[in-house]
């Protein structure tokens, strides 16, 4: 699964930022605890200094032990003792407080009138580890607060720095080639990357742009170019076929000519017209009203054909839209014709208009192409020879002109059409 | 009638002039905006067919030369731009017509018919094949003095073939002809075919028999 970038790059900072944090608190309790050791060892050391001190000056005449302070053993033989003072843990009871409270004790050697004394010290544990827990505890509050700290500044931080990316990506996925001419992005985002970014997708875009102008030119162009030895072709035929002496056999082949030529003309006029509704070249809009159209329109094609599909109409009243009238009729024409032709004998139409849309079904084969391609110039969803493959590419473009939507399904027998107005 | 025909395709003028001369029209043809201005100069026409694409000019600069030297020539505007903008602006100019590239001659012929009818014979809207008469003004048709009743589409298929007697006209022009762009959207032109086989019965229960001949696959013929 992919995140966001800011996703991310907080879940590393979660992930890695707790472990180093937990690896400096570790760090930091064991120097800590050493220097807790080494500060216990001296003041043992300058509590022994001080009591032997005190015990040479009375000689002698102290008291032996004072709990949790020093004791002196009573003298004995001289020991000779090679190992260095030692640090020990031990416990002492206070029977007032009936707790046995942690020390640490140094026992040394002396000699004194050549007798042997051992002096312990001590000092309590307990400050001290208290000490080092509330500074623990200390620390690590202050690690969380770091913590949360970072986490959040970067993702503040994240917010701003990306915010020209966003705003560059929302305008791009916004960005339409056939009516924009490029994208306007700020040069200037105050981020060198982002800078080259936007210039990066403004060329590209006006490359593209450039590059569907010209296309569509040469569509527009080549289709003009034609018309002229098209119409040559269509008065020389009527020409012919005016020839007196013509024999049915030259009849025939005359007659297959004019019929392909017409074709080709006529395939010629919907690429000059998708080509002109793409240059937008249809700007007068007026009020147009849908129901009397396409009355009207399912009536001629009644009138049109001998075998007629078994039709049912639902025709809200007094739909309207604001388009060009001609392109709305293009529009009706090209679904209705579709849905005559691409069905079977003996077939069905159900058409339904409502101030939602239009649904258009009818009865039929299955296509060969899919769905989507069908809106495609020159896909077939049949190999119906007698259609140009270019009617649906027409109703899709008068469809995004307007922004309509429309969609094509087929289930179960039945193709249906759908154009939400 | 005289008739000129502007076209700078050569081909095309030929066929123009070629079929029009078959129509008894005295023709003559220029393929420039400069050899169309001598000839606009030195004689006066009834009907003049513009191109509006001229290698050394426009149409329309030709159509505002006539209308500013008042002469009151006919003119029908073909052309291969077939955008609303031009259309208005041609007949805004003083183009009595307009046709777009490619189009049936037969289609051609029947825009010139009706313009020299309605600028040259004052009232006298009435066309004839044998005992047939039919009446431009009052949309009525006779045969042998009997009132015969059309649809709107057999009407209009009739002035078609009357206005085009004695010539093969193609389903494909008919079709054009009678829903225009429309056509384009018609998968086959069997409508044409039901069309005619109407129109035929109603003429022969009236009695103007064989006046419409189905010519091979090719199209239809109205024979005098």
């Amino acid at each position: 699964m992919n995140e966001t970038l800011l996703q991310k790059n907080t879940r590393v900072l979660l992930i890695w930022l707790p472990v180093v944090l937990l690896a400096c608190s570790i760090l930091f309790y064991v120097l800590m605890r050493m220097q807790a050791h080494h500060m216990q060892l001296k003041q043992l050391l300058l509590k022994q200094d001080n009591t032997w001190d005190a015990f040479l000056q009375k000689n002698g005449n102290i008291g032996k032990n004072i709990t949790g302070e020093y004791q002196i053993s009573e003298p004995g033989a001289i020991i000779k003792w090679d190992k260095p003072d030692e640090l020990k843990d031990t416990v002492i009871y206070y029977p007032a407080k009936k707790k046995s409270l942690p020390f640490q004790m140094l026992t040394r050697r002396y000699e004194w009138q050549n007798k042997g004394y051992a002096v312990t010290t001590f000092v309590s544990s307990t400050e001290i580890s208290h000490l080092i827990i509330k500074v623990f505890l200390t620390e690590a509050g202050i690690l969380i607060l770091l913590l949360i700290a970072i986490v959040i500044l970067n993702r503040k931080n994240a917010d701003a720095l990306w915010r020209p990316f966003f705003s560059s990506m929302q305008q791009a996925n916004e960005y339409d080639i056939t009516t924009n001419q490029s994208l306007s992005l700020p040069a200037e985002t105050g981020i060198a990357e982002f800078n080259e970014l936007n210039l990066t997708l403004t060329r590209l875009t006006s490359n593209a742009h450039d590059a569907y102008d010209r296309q569509k030119q040469f569509v527009e162009n080549a289709s003009h170019e034609m018309q002229t030895p098209l119409a040559i072709i269509r008065s020389k035929l009527e020409l012919l076929i005016n020839q007196p002496n013509l024999t049915e056999k030259a009849a025939a082949l005359l007659g297959d000519i004019t019929e392909a030529n017409d074709r080709l003309s006529q395939m010629n006029r919907t690429l000059l017209l998708l080509a002109k509704i793409e240059n937008n070249q249809f700007p007068a809009v007026e009020p147009v009203n849908v129901s009397e159209m396409l009355q009207q329109l399912v009536n001629n094609f009644k009138n049109h054909y001998e075998e007629f599909p078994a039709i049912t109409t639902t025709i809200d009243e007094g739909v309207m839209v604001h388009a060009n009238p001609s392109l709305i009729e293009i529009l009706l024409t090209n679904l209705t014709k579709n849905a005559i032709v691409h069905n079977v004998p003996g077939g069905k139409i159900i058409i339904s208009l409502t101030a939602v849309g239009l649904i258009i079904k009818n009865t039929g084969l299955p296509t060969a192409a899919s769905p989507n391609e069908l809106f495609e110039r020159f896909k077939k969803g049949s190999h119906q020879s007698k259609t140009t493959g270019l009617g649906l590419a027409l109703v899709k473009q008068i469809c995004s002109l307007y922004k309509y939507t429309v969609s094509y399904q087929f289930s179960e027998g039945w193709h249906t059409v759908s154009v939400n107005l | 009638m005289k008739l000129l025909v502007v076209e700078d395709e050569p081909s095309l003028l030929q066929s123009i002039l070629d079929y029009f001369t078959q129509e008894d029209f005295l023709c003559e043809g220029a393929a420039t905006y400069n050899s169309a201005i001598t000839k606009i100069d030195s004689f006066d026409y009834d009907c003049i067919i513009l191109d509006i694409n001229l290698p050394d000019g426009n149409g329309l600069q030709l159509l505002q030369y006539l209308r500013q030297y008042k002469k009151q020539e006919g003119v029908v505007i073909i052309s291969a731009r077939d955008s609303l903008d031009d259309k208005i602006k041609g007949l805004d100019i003083g183009a009595d017509d307009y046709l777009t590239k490619p189009f049936h001659l037969s289609e051609l012929n029947a825009r010139i018919k009706a313009l020299i009818r309605r600028k040259y014979t004052h009232g006298v809207d009435i066309l004839e094949a044998g005992n047939l008469r039919l009446d431009l003004s009052s949309r009525t048709v006779n045969c042998a003095t009997q009132p015969l009743s059309l649809t709107k589409n057999e009407y209009d298929l009739l002035v078609y073939l009357l206005n085009n007697s004695n010539r093969v006209v193609s389903k494909q022009a008919i079709a054009e002809h009678i829903y225009g762009e429309q056509a384009d959207n018609m998968p086959s032109f069997d409508f044409v075919y039901s069309q005619i086989k109407n129109l035929k019965r109603k003429l022969k229960e009236k009695g103007c028999d064989d006046l419409v001949q189905t010519v091979y696959g090719l199209g239809y013929k109205l024979s005098l």
